[in-house]
């Protein structure tokens, strides 16, 4: 990496992803308990910052100020660097690369990124609202845009343009489900779905049915960064933070230009591999941000998979599953795990860090992984945030 | 970017008309509940001078003309309307009629999950439509036709709708 010193994720845990009967101050002692337990060699004076990824806990819990709140409920005291990431859906990667930034800089030595998001309130529609205000509230918001009618339009263009089925869009549906069934932290752990099942579920939002839609999911997660010198103290297998990139590119829907190419990702991609002097040949598996089946299908075709257009066969090829090219979302996605917004990113990371470590279940781990990349949208894809990872081995 | 060339430039043309009650298969206009959200649960932007610089856009919308701002400067159509010009950042800014016609360039329906205030228009379409002669699209509630029979390159028209409390919005209607 070319920027400041070396950084390592040594090691990272998740709660429960889920409706689950707990608050946000709850989900957050969890995390903090489930990374302790994981990193055995971590001590709480260690810890000398703290980097809180929440989308919108003034909406969901009616909390402001989470940072120092979350530190509490962690048993922590930062003394070098507190405060909390905001990116809606991407706020958890937001946490990481500002860990990462933070000790590359010599700020920080040892630093803990935290994801937490409570999502499910007794009100729904209040919910919606509040996912509603993720987009341009005022001109967007006001006309009923949330994100399924947002990513359904991203369908219906890339049907129209590729024709690419709703078979293909099940299939990535399917694939991320199966994957989640070998993870016991994933909402839909005990829940089977194959193409047949997606296909008979109510449509939300033409063309996406329920299948097709990650949840709205309470969860936390939380994992450790350190400077690369101290990196051994924690694990045997650190993982190297290789590169990164983001990028931004309009915000109101009106701006969007193409819905089916994502120009902010090939930048954001295209920043991180440079970062990191490999390409998307060299990648062995990656966590996408299938917040909707469609989105990983346009992913794999800007992160540079497959050419444009191809990215809906590239799933039905199997392709993206193990045994293929690049195995992609064996933590289960955001479709099998839920997506707690601010907690999705670190769990992808947690995922990450357990796959180079060879400790998942056989049925998604990867055999002998050296590259990993780490993608978030947030909002209506117009920002793109990127990570990409080298293992020990 | 495709779209109609047939937009009317005129006040007058744009209006809306008298409507008749729909047809039992076409969807709701759009209704607020009588009981006004709290503000922090309502979308709707506040519209008068005590509250934004774009009042004019309001009151503009009134008359039946979606308008919003150009830079004196560097020409720059910008959408929303700015009280500074995105790429040059002088605030000298001229409000402008855009182009009342389009064609849906892509949609989707609200089936489930609509916000607070919303939840009895489900069904209800939104979609973004291609206008011509601009840099961007617009994106809007379109009311018309059952999200079933809408179709990519379908034809609308933008007009203005009032909210039970007297502030006023824009929506598309299909045309013909």
């Amino acid at each position: 990496m070319s920027f400041g010193r070396g950084v390592a994720l040594v090691g990272g845990a998740t709660t429960k992803f889920g409706v689950r009967a707990a608050t946000w101050a709850e989900l957050a002692q969890e995390a903090g308990g489930a990374l302790f337990r994981a990193v055995p060699a971590l001590t709480r004076a260690d810890v000398d910052s703290l980097f809180v990824g929440a989308a919108e806990p003034e909406r969901f819990a009616f909390q402001s100020h989470v940072a120092p709140f979350a530190a509490e409920q962690m048993g922590l005291a930062p003394r070098r660097v507190i405060q909390r990431t905001e990116l809606a859906c991407a706020s958890g990667q937001s946490a990481i690369r500002s860990a990462y930034a933070a000790i590359a800089s010599g700020l920080s030595d040892v630093a803990v990124a935290v994801g937490v998001e409570k999502m499910n309130i007794p009100s729904m529609a209040e919910a919606n609202t509040s996912m509603g205000c993720v987009m341009d509230r005022a001109w967007d918001g006001a006309h009923g845009a949330t994100a399924p009618p947002f990513f359904a339009m991203v369908a219906q263009r890339h049907q129209l343009e590729y024709g690419t089925s709703d078979d293909a869009l099940a299939a990535v549906s399917e694939k991320n489900h199966r994957f989640a069934n070998s993870n016991p932290n994933a909402q839909f752990f005990d829940k089977t779905f194959d193409r047949a099942k997606l296909g008979r579920l109510p449509v939300v939002a033409p063309p996406l049915r329920l299948g097709d839609c990650s949840s709205m999911t309470d969860g936390a997660a939380a994992v450790v960064l350190v400077a690369d010198e101290l990196a051994t103290k924690y694990t045997k297998t650190p993982v190297r933070v290789a590169g990164t990139g983001q990028y931004a590119d309009f915000h109101n829907l009106a701006n969007a230009g193409s819905l089916t190419d994502w120009v902010g990702l090939r930048h954001a991609a295209g920043e991180a591999f440079r970062s990191a002097g490999i390409g998307p040949k060299d990648l062995d598996f990656a966590e996408m941000h299938d917040c909707f089946t469609i989105s990983e299908i346009v992913e794999y075709e800007a992160i540079g998979l497959c050419p444009p257009g191809a990215g809906g066969q590239y799933v039905l090829d199997g392709r993206s599953s193990l045994g293929g090219d690049v195995v992609v979302n064996t933590r289960g996605g955001l479709l099998g795990c839920g997506h707690p917004l601010g907690a999705t990113g670190i769990a992808q990371a947690v995922e990450v860090f357990d796959q180079f470590e060879g400790r998942v279940p056989a049925a998604r781990q990867v055999p002998d992984p050296h590259w990993a990349l780490v993608h978030n949208l947030s909002g209506s894809a117009n920002v793109h945030s990127v990570m990409i990872y080298e293992g020990a081995s | 970017m495709a779209g109609s060339s047939e937009a009317p430039r005129r006040r007058a043309a744009v209006l809306a008309p008298p409507e008749p009650a729909p047809p039992k298969s076409e969807p709701e206009p759009v209704k607020k509940p009588a009981a006004p959200l709290p503000f922090l649960l309502d979308f709707f932007p506040l519209e008068d001078e005590k509250n934004t610089r774009l009042a004019a856009f309001f009151r503009n919308l009134k008359e039946g003309r979606l308008t919003t701002t150009k830079c004196r400067s560097d020409g720059t159509l910008a959408w929303p309307p700015r009280v500074v010009c995105p790429q040059c950042h002088q605030a000298d800014l001229d409000w402008v009629d855009l182009p009342m016609v389009g064609r849906i360039y892509a949609f989707s329906a609200v089936l489930m999950g609509a916000p607070l205030g919303m939840e009895s228009e489900v069904p209800f379409v939104v979609g973004l439509v291609d206008i011509p002669d601009v840099p961007f699209r617009l994106f809007g509630r379109i009311v018309g036709t059952p999200w079933e029979q809408c179709h990519v390159g379908q034809k609308v028209r933008a007009e203005p709708y009032e909210l039970p409390d007297g502030r006023v919005f824009y929506r598309f209607r299909t045309v013909g």
